[in-house]
């Protein structure tokens, strides 16, 4: 005998009420987005950590031509993943700035917790690049466009070209002028010389090093135009490994 | 055939399984985490293999001028450093080398480092052969007691740390400030500055986003437009109305974008792209002709013994008699007793103040060349691992050794070369 005074569903039926129904999906959504920001949080930060690493980690490595050409192509790949599981699945305009958002909320506990808490180096020195606005962007055009083809082109070029004018309201202040000893140092290389990083030497910035000043002395734009570009390609092979990843396979019975 | 294997696998899921799975799960936990962590002792100079430490940078003459500070005292760490002739081919040359500290995390902070007197912020070229002085300044920042090294990294070769020094710092790290003065004239506190905004900024934008992504999520959730995905309804669910107001989302999110870019630029109208490249001419030590010359003639290392003897052939060309007294190698130094009457202030883990000894204990006269056995022999050499020289790919020895005369003016030469490793006590030598 059963100690429970609830009844079951109705014979035939899976639910007892349609509110029951309902809720039970509203329960799954939530464990949905929850267990799918979580996995998006961690994979994508893995993947940034691993491509983007040092431009992103220091702000004496976020300089006017390495860091804007490399950041926003490591941050497209899962950009354009999630939102071609997040449309095609389920037409929600949300893929780029979920991920973008999951790489925040990630790189600040990492940053505060690691780099602040344990080993001390200012939050000044160890700020995330700011990403928010070109998840907007990218989800916006694919909603309004209706075309991951139109995505890939005019997302993947605003993506590349917004990455540097959204960080710079931060970056600003550490590129004001001071003088030690005589040599000229920006506040950004400053703090990068006053806080020690024992395993971080000077010579391994890649301040405006290669070859993209062959098209001139504006090196943002050059640099920003460059990532656009790039991204575009990434943008469209990405994709597809979106796709790829969210089939759904099922196993035969007889298989098991 | 695939069922079968899972049923033999579910085989083993037993009670008991699962409980020593469950013990182990608990005891790998406890043992990682239960016990307090100890502060890490040495910055991994000990990993690095002997010949590098030996042949690549000889520190000498390192002083830190306190070994105890207040949060916002300064020290100074200084000595000079002598960039090995026979640089290991193994080990790209110093031409992009940066002075560093070693140190866990900045607790110390650097407010200038110099080599031969010019401010190094930024990496640097030195050359093989000479010797150069280098001087560290150094503000507590976090109470504590810190091994503190002397370093220089090499491109391409890695960092090569120096002695190293145990530093006590008290106070409280909450009332450490970094004032700097910008070239407008406008003083700063760098150890906070900015991080207030930098928090507003990123924290607004990621507050947008979940407003975002909570709305879409509220309309209709997730499994729902699933549903109207496959039932071919997915142009439904964004329609003219979505549309629109993605459209005004994109609109206030640029305009935020060009009102805080534009802001930025107001707030701060002279701004600089950071400095970077490497510094050229650096002036190494301006030494007089050495008047001592040591050529090596063989050695061997007795690895039970601990013990390096190396055959040379000392020419004194000076005007004065001169005796061995010290050997020093990878930040160690070995003292001649016989020398060395008092004990140096100097780091004792790497002080063998009775470590080197001579097959003739006599000094070499002015004009005299003299073949004579210098022996090397403390636990250091093998605590320090430089012992493991038997079993590195390029297995010479170096280091610099000092003469002194008897008004203690001294000398300083380069030795090394080849070594035969005995693994046997009393093999032949």
């Amino acid at each position: 005998m059963s100690l429970s005074t609830e009844t079951g569903a109705p014979a035939g039926k899976t639910w007892k009420s349609k509110e029951e129904f309902l809720g039970c999906v509203i329960l799954t959504d939530w464990i949905l987005l929850i267990v799918l920001f979580a996995v998006l949080l961690g994979s994508f930060h893995i993947h940034y950590m691993l491509l983007a690493g040092d431009w992103d980690f220091w702000i004496d490595f976020k300089d006017r031509r390495m860091w804007p050409t490399v950041a926003p192509i490591v941050a497209m790949c899962f950009a354009a993943a999630a939102q071609s599981f997040f449309w095609q699945r389920f037409r929600l305009p949300i893929g780029a700035t979920t991920v973008v958002l999951a790489l925040l909320i990630g790189e600040w506990i990492n940053r505060y917790d690691n780099f602040w808490g344990w080993t001390f180096f200012p939050i000044n020195l160890v700020f995330p690049s700011a990403l928010i606005p070109m998840g907007f962007w990218l989800d916006i055009v694919l909603m309004v466009s209706g075309s991951w083809l139109v995505t890939a082109l005019i997302g993947g070029l605003g993506w590349g070209l917004l990455f540097y004018p959204i960080n710079w309201p931060v970056l600003a202040q550490y590129h004001q002028a001071t003088e030690i000893d005589g040599v000229l140092l920006t506040l950004a290389d400053l703090i990068g010389f006053n806080y020690v990083r024992t395993g971080t030497p000077e010579y391994i910035r890649m301040v405006e090093r290669g070859t993209l000043r062959t098209f001139g002395k504006d090196v943002v734009p050059v640099a920003a135009f460059f990532a656009g570009f790039v991204s575009m390609l990434v943008y469209f092979l990405w994709w597809k490994m979106g796709g790829w990843f969210s089939t759904t396979k099922y196993l035969e019975s007889e298989e098991i | 055939m695939k069922s079968s294997i899972v049923q033999a696998l579910a085989k083993y899921v037993t009670a008991r399984a699962v409980r020593a799975f469950a013990f182990g799960l608990a005891v790998a936990i406890t043992a990682t985490t239960l016990p307090a962590a100890t502060p890490a002792a040495a910055h991994g100079e000990r990993s690095q293999q002997a010949f590098l430490r030996m042949r690549t940078l000889n520190w000498y003459d390192v002083k830190w001028s306190k070994t105890e500070l207040n949060v916002n005292e300064e020290m100074v760490l200084t000595g000079k450093v002598h960039i090995f002739s026979g640089w290991p081919q193994a080990v790209a040359k110093p031409e992009v080398a940066f002075l560093n500290v070693g140190e866990p995390g900045p607790v110390l902070v650097r407010k200038g480092s110099y080599v031969g007197g010019t401010p190094v912020p930024r990496s640097f070229s030195l050359q093989v052969g000479k010797d150069y002085e280098y001087k560290l300044v150094l503000k507590a920042r976090r109470q504590g007691r810190y091994h503190v090294h002397v370093q220089i990294n090499v491109e391409s070769g890695g960092p090569i740390v120096g002695p190293g020094q145990w530093i006590t710092i008290k106070g409280d790290m909450k009332d450490f400030t970094n004032p700097v003065t910008l070239l407008d004239g406008t003083t700063i506190d760098l150890e906070t500055y900015g991080i207030t905004w930098t928090y507003i900024y990123h924290f607004f934008w990621m507050a947008a986003a979940a407003v975002w992504i909570l709305y879409w999520f509220m309309t209709k959730g997730i499994i729902a437009r699933y549903w109207w995905v496959k039932a071919g309804k997915a142009d439904e669910l964004i329609g003219q109305n979505e549309k629109r107001i993605g459209g005004v989302t994109l609109a206030v999110v640029l305009l935020a974008v060009l009102g805080f870019y534009a802001a930025a630029n107001k707030e701060f109208p002279r701004t600089l792209p950071m400095q970077a490249g490497l510094l050229k001419g650096i002036e190494p030590i301006d030494e007089p002709a050495p008047t001592v010359t040591a050529r090596f003639k063989g050695g061997s290392y007795t690895v039970p013994g601990r013990e390096l003897k190396v055959k040379l052939a000392i020419t004194n060309s000076g005007d004065a008699p001169l005796k061995v007294g010290e050997f020093t190698a990878a930040g160690l130094r070995f003292l001649n007793p016989d020398v060395f009457t008092s004990k140096p202030d100097f780091p004792d883990y790497l002080l063998a103040d009775r470590g080197l000894s001579v097959s003739d204990p006599n000094p070499i006269a002015p004009g005299e060349t003299r073949e004579m056995e210098i022996i090397v022999q403390d636990a250091r050499f093998d605590i320090e691992r430089l012992s493991d020289l038997a079993y590195d790919t390029d297995s010479q020895f170096g280091g610099l050794l000092f003469l002194f005369d008897p008004s203690g003016k001294r000398q300083k030469v380069e030795i090394g070369g080849p070594v035969i490793p005995r693994f046997a006590a009393g093999a032949a030598t």
